[in-house]
């Protein structure tokens, strides 16, 4: 295992290098100066040096960049330049909300995906696998804004079961928190939900049709017991990839969702540094998002490599 | 006797072509071309099919559906039913501007793999890079540093697109390179490049029409997504996301204003992904 984890660690670290100097690189392309803008369009040239020299901005390139990285890596953000306060404090106030929204998120799919996959693949009543084939096609063709909308108008609009935005602190009112979240996390989920279900599915399908599973049959294994015992641990491992794949998409999700249901969380938070030009906040954000990334992608390797004791002993 | 098993030959075009057929005749396909085929159809030819200005302004605001306005108005009293034919006409010339160029960045990213192992592990190193930004982030860095507008959607659907492509085309053509049509040319003195291009490549670009069709949806999905975090097309001209994104604020009250956009992309997505999963089976069988 640990042979396994050196393997794959390496190719991690120099994306997210690669990625850390590309979120740099970019950032100092913007033609627009952050000095300039802070000052004010009335500023005297001495104010706005004074200010780009208080920001760094004055140094050489790569000294920032070297600058950047040893300021991340003993924990100290820097103040924002547009939107107020420490860097450090806007992401900690945004990354609870969107924590709980991608949790639940990544909850919703598993519970939606396993029973989906299972019926379709051991169904045998056609009518049933053609609906569970349908909806999985209809939901995976539909974009995230257009689920968020048409859930909006039957939930919030015509059913008036859920409110139709907003966020509540799930400590002090964990019953409306969970109101508050549910339609956002469902939303996020929908699409990860149908491609996993479709991957499972398929899987399931492949290892139904193995000779061991005639062999337990044979011994009089019980049809359930084949199924969850027999089949679908098989099919997990590749399902498992499929799911880290679909972190991804979880997280750029969340920006989308997080705008269709007013959460404040920290695709809001990216939001409004683009939109204001605030490049700490930008940059710190864009890096805890490669890093998430690549730190799911090296989970998703070793989760395979335990669910499948064959890669191990590669 | 001896019995001996030959790899399966390799197809001549015109079989290729009948198997595409054949397969966008099935239901999926053809549903999918009429959807599509409508959709781009009301989207080329708006400027006919509406007299008014998608961009004209009345103090008619938030109108229902009636004979003069079809889908009725939006907020500032613009006729719905041309602001959405022209939206569609918006974003398929966004999508067929940055297919095409993500497809092409990303396949010769895949032949320049092909050419050493060093020049292999730099493309797939770049390659995770793209991926590590997923979709609206990389909008996010993009507009972070262009701002918002036309040609970064552009530069974001074209570089999203870029390691489904160049994945595919890759992982082709180390399927086809180890076949023994490709050794018996290499024996027969062709070059690396002309076995590379004329043998291997042709046999590995079926998965390639697939992610097309696959790729056309992502497009929408990456149009409507920026334009509903204000990083598209500038207003006032009207894309099918910026009409969706104007009509939440409405939804509790107008819920009609949200229904012609929302028809129009599901349509269109929904098209793309069944022309996919028909194109997808019939290279499957």
């Amino acid at each position: 295992m640990r042979t396994f984890l050196l393997k794959r660690l390496p190719s991690g670290l120099l994306v997210l290098a690669l990625a850390s100097f590309l979120v740099f690189l970019i950032l100092r392309l913007i033609p627009g100066d952050p000095a300039t803008s802070l000052a004010g369009p009335d500023a005297s040239p001495a104010a706005v040096e004074a200010i780009r020299a208080q920001l760094g901005l004055d140094q050489p390139l790569f000294g920032q960049y070297l600058g950047w990285l040893g300021r991340l890596l003993s924990g100290d953000l820097g103040p924002s330049y547009a939107i107020g306060g420490q860097v450090a404090d806007l992401i900690g106030n945004g990354l609870g909300a969107t924590a709980q929204l991608a949790l639940g998120a990544l909850l919703l799919v598993v519970l939606i995906a396993l029973p989906l996959a299972v019926a379709g693949a051991t169904t045998r009543s056609r009518p049933l696998a053609a609906v569970i084939q349908a909806v999985t096609t209809a939901v995976l063709a539909v974009p995230p804004f257009v689920t968020g909308v048409l859930l909006v108008l039957v939930l919030a609009v015509s059913l008036r079961l859920l409110p139709a935005g907003g966020h509540e602190s799930l400590l002090a009112a964990p019953d409306l928190a969970l109101q508050y979240l549910a339609m956002p996390a469902l939303c996020l989920a929908l699409p990860s939900a149908a491609v996993l279900a479709r991957y499972l599915k398929d899987g399931i399908e492949r290892a139904l049709a193995e000779d061991y599973v005639r062999t337990a049959t044979a011994l009089g294994v019980s049809r359930r017991r084949i199924v969850w015992r027999h089949a679908l641990p098989n099919a997990l491992p590749s399902a498992v990839t499929v799911l880290g794949l679909q972190i991804g998409h979880l997280i750029a999700g969340a920006v989308l969702v997080e705008r269709i249901f007013a959460w404040p969380g920290l695709g809001q938070l990216i939001e409004q540094g683009v939109a204001r030009r605030d490049y700490p906040v930008v940059q710190d954000l864009l890096l805890l998002v490669v890093a998430v990334y690549v730190a799911v992608q090296l989970l998703t390797d070793l989760a395979y490599a335990w669910l499948d004791p064959r890669i191990r002993w590669e | 006797m001896t019995s001996t098993t030959l790899p399966p030959e390799p197809r001549t075009d015109r079989t290729d072509r009948n198997r595409y057929l054949s397969a966008l005749r099935s239901w999926r396909g053809l549903t999918g071309l009429a959807l599509v085929g409508a959709a781009a159809l009301a989207g080329l030819l708006a400027p006919l099919l509406t007299g008014t200005d998608p961009n004209a302004q009345s103090a008619l605001a938030l109108a229902g559906p009636s004979a003069e306005h079809p889908f009725g108005t939006d907020d500032l009293g613009r006729d719905l039913f041309s602001r959405v034919l022209h939206g569609i006409g918006t974003d398929l010339a966004l999508i067929v501007t940055a297919v095409p160029v993500g497809a092409l960045l990303g396949c010769s990213a895949a032949l320049l793999a092909a050419t050493s192992r060093w020049a292999d592990l730099a493309v797939q190193r770049a390659f995770d890079l793209l991926l590590a930004f997923p979709g609206l982030i990389l909008a996010l860095a993009v507009t972070a540093v262009l701002g918002p507008g036309r040609w970064p959607v552009v530069i974001v659907i074209a570089l999203a697109e870029v390691p489904g492509f160049g994945r595919q085309l890759r992982a082709g053509i180390l399927v086809q390179r180890e076949r023994e049509y490709a050794l018996a040319a290499r024996v027969g003195g062709a070059s690396r490049a002309r076995v590379l291009l004329r043998h291997v490549v042709p046999n590995a670009v079926d998965p390639l029409i697939v992610q097309t069709a696959v790729a056309l949806s992502l497009g929408v999905f990456i149009e409507g997504a920026m334009s509903f975090l204000g990083l598209g097309v500038r207003p006032p001209e009207p894309t099918l996301g910026s009409i969706l994104s104007q009509s939440v604020a409405y939804l509790a009250t107008d819920p009609t204003f949200a229904a012609a956009p929302l028809a129009a992309t599901t349509a269109l997505v929904l098209g793309f992904t069944l022309i996919a999963e028909a194109l997808n089976r019939g290279i499957r069988r």
